[in-house]
């Protein structure tokens, strides 16, 4: 799913994943979360249909908090893969656009980002 | 970052309104440079400042240390604003109680100097990749920091810092722990850069006064050696222990890659441009009144071209962000005009106990404010004070001289003091803040204030200061 890139949607705190899965890490600004448990203060997980909602509940706008450059970076899994296989962790950049759009990139190998 | 703008444009103009000044400075025409100098001595022209006004610098010392464990959301939020109120404190108090506006001069003209090197190197080192395509191990990790504690001498520890953190952090990625961020701090960021005035601001501002360029080398090397093959070693030891493996089937290719090298043209232009001080050469203008020379105008251009004509896929990579070089630029902005009694009152107090300071009283003393002020000015102050007793004067470029040959045992102390204890806190040297923040961008989480001081600096760099003191300074 994650081989071409896939587009998203943000609207001020919340970013609109177009798929499922189980998130193990997200990283914003110098965030690091991985507390995804539903008292989380810095992110709450809705499931859609078929989407994802992010709240980043530290901002109010992230769009403001991001350079051009910079990316929201997150590790997940696939909902139907095994979770404890570390070659179905997946590393994502998620790039904030202009008209609410996200940009969504498996990291390739020039992005500094740590699981 | 308009905040902070406004703020340099206020004190500015205040600090140019003409005041009633009952201490005016006669040398106060002389140009950036003599400001800079004359801080030394302000203490002489200026009623001292009420022991009570240090609060400030306090209260911005504690908030910087507790403010990102205690109330994390509240301080990323707030910590401009923090920074610049506790900050205007201070400079209401010297304009409108001690009638001294010189002292805000002169800090202002170090603050933008400290400034302007810091973020030309950040954005200039920014537009560079270096990608290393070998399996991370101890040994190459001990090269990487090696070379880095070369370099520092050469580019600065900023620039060394800003372009090794993160080749250094992706070699490491499948096997990378806090303990690798910090010895790069401790080594890169600060202990290596010791050799040379690039090195290290505070030695840069020594060079500025009169200690011979190639003084330092010759004063500190065999401390800088010894101490760096301690930490290598201790480093040695701990990654050893580090068991974690990457993925087995990687296969590395051995290539080491650069993008963005026109970026190296910036950088020599930066280090050009460090020597342009009509103090150094008398051809260069001297743009007094206004609180920064031509050397600070090159340095703010470079930051503006190298930005605008970077390689957008190496910014992409590097994830180029001003947001670290904001952090430093507003915490310093308080950190700078806080200080300034704090500063006042050390060197006073230096000068009224002369007699019976040693070299090793020096060398603690300026060592454990260097960790908790900016080692700068620390440097200079302690450098007054200790030529002090033997009657020389730090505005003299002369008396530095004589003071360097005669004296050096002093100088040595206080140049090793104000770089090695830099390394111990995240507020020591600039760099410092920087390599922190990029760790934890890439998703590496870094230890608290107090957890990096008690956990880290404590026990590994206070045996190594105590023994360099042992053995050099007792």
């Amino acid at each position: 799913m994650f081989e071409k890139n896939l587009k998203g949607l943000h609207y001020g705190n919340r970013l609109i994943l177009p798929f499922h899965c189980i998130f193990l890490k997200v990283v914003i600004n110098r965030e690091i979360i991985t507390d995804f448990s539903s008292t989380s203060k810095f992110l709450n997980l809705v499931e859609g249909t078929d989407y994802t909602d992010l709240y980043f509940r530290e901002y109010e706008n992230i769009k403001e908090t991001l350079s051009e450059y910079e990316s929201i970076k997150m590790v997940i899994v696939e909902k139907n893969k095994d979770v404890f296989d570390f070659k179905n962790h997946i590393k994502l950049a998620v790039y904030l656009e202009e008209k609410h759009k996200l940009r969504i990139e498996k990291t390739d190998d020039d992005i500094l980002f740590i699981e | 970052m308009s905040l902070l703008v406004k703020l340099i444009f206020i004190i500015s103009f205040i600090s140019f309104t003409p005041i009633p000044n009952l201490y005016a400075l006669a040398d106060a025409q002389t140009g950036n440079d003599s400001l800079a100098i004359d801080m030394q001595t302000a203490t002489v022209h200026h009623p001292l400042p009420d022991p009570l006004i240090v609060i400030p610098f306090v209260i911005l010392l504690l908030m910087i240390a507790t403010g990102p464990v205690f109330y994390k959301h509240f301080w990323e939020h707030h910590y401009p604003k923090v920074a610049i109120i506790l900050g205007l404190i201070t400079v209401l108090y010297y304009l409108f109680v001690l009638r001294d506006s010189h002292s805000l001069l002169h800090t202002l003209t170090e603050y933008l100097s400290f400034i302007a090197i810091l973020s030309s190197l950040f954005v200039a080192s920014g537009g560079i990749l270096i990608k290393v395509n070998k399996k991370a191990t101890p040994l190459l990790n001990i090269g990487i920091l090696l070379f880095g504690a070369l370099i520092s001498n050469v580019i600065g520890t900023t620039g060394a810092s800003m372009l090794l953190i993160r080749p250094y952090i992706k070699v490491n990625q499948d096997r990378i722990s806090a303990y690798h961020i910090i010895f790069f701090i401790f080594i890169v960021s600060n202990i290596g850069g010791s050799l040379t005035p690039i090195g290290d601001p505070p030695l840069f501002l020594g060079f500025l006064r009169g200690v011979p360029f190639f003084w330092v080398i010759g004063a500190v090397w065999f401390i800088w050696l010894p101490a760096l093959v301690l930490l290598l070693l201790i480093f040695y030891f701990i990654d050893s222990r580090n068991k974690t493996q990457g993925v087995e089937s990687k296969v590395y290719s051995g290539k080491i890659e650069f993008k963005g090298l026109k970026n190296l043209v910036y950088l020599a232009i930066i280090l050009i441009s460090v020597f342009l001080d009509p103090s150094i050469f008398s051809w260069v203008p001297n743009l007094y009144p206004l609180p920064f020379g031509i050397r600070e105008i090159i340095m703010f251009a470079v930051v503006f071209i190298a930005y605008k004509l970077a390689d957008k896929e190496v910014l992409k990579a590097n994830e180029f962000d001003f947001e670290p070089i904001k952090e430093v630029a507003y915490l310093f902005v308080g950190i700078f005009a806080t200080m300034i009694p704090a500063l006042q009152l050390i060197s006073n107090q230096a000068r009224m106990m002369g007699e019976k300071l040693n070299e090793g009283i020096f060398y603690w003393a300026t060592g454990i404010l260097s960790a908790f002020l900016d080692n700068a000015p620390t440097y200079l102050n302690f450098l007054s004070a200790s030529m002090g007793k033997y009657g020389l004067d730090v505005k003299n470029s002369a008396h530095v001289m004589q003071f360097t040959y005669n004296y050096g045992s002093y100088l040595t102390a206080i140049s090793v003091a104000a770089v090695f204890f830099g390394a111990t806190t995240y507020i020591g040297n600039g760099p410092n803040f920087m390599v922190k923040a990029i760790s934890e961008r890439a998703g590496i989480s870094m230890p608290s204030f107090f957890v990096y001081l008690i956990k880290y600096a404590v026990p590994i760099l206070l045996p190594i200061f105590i023994l360099v003191w042992l053995v050099f300074f007792s």
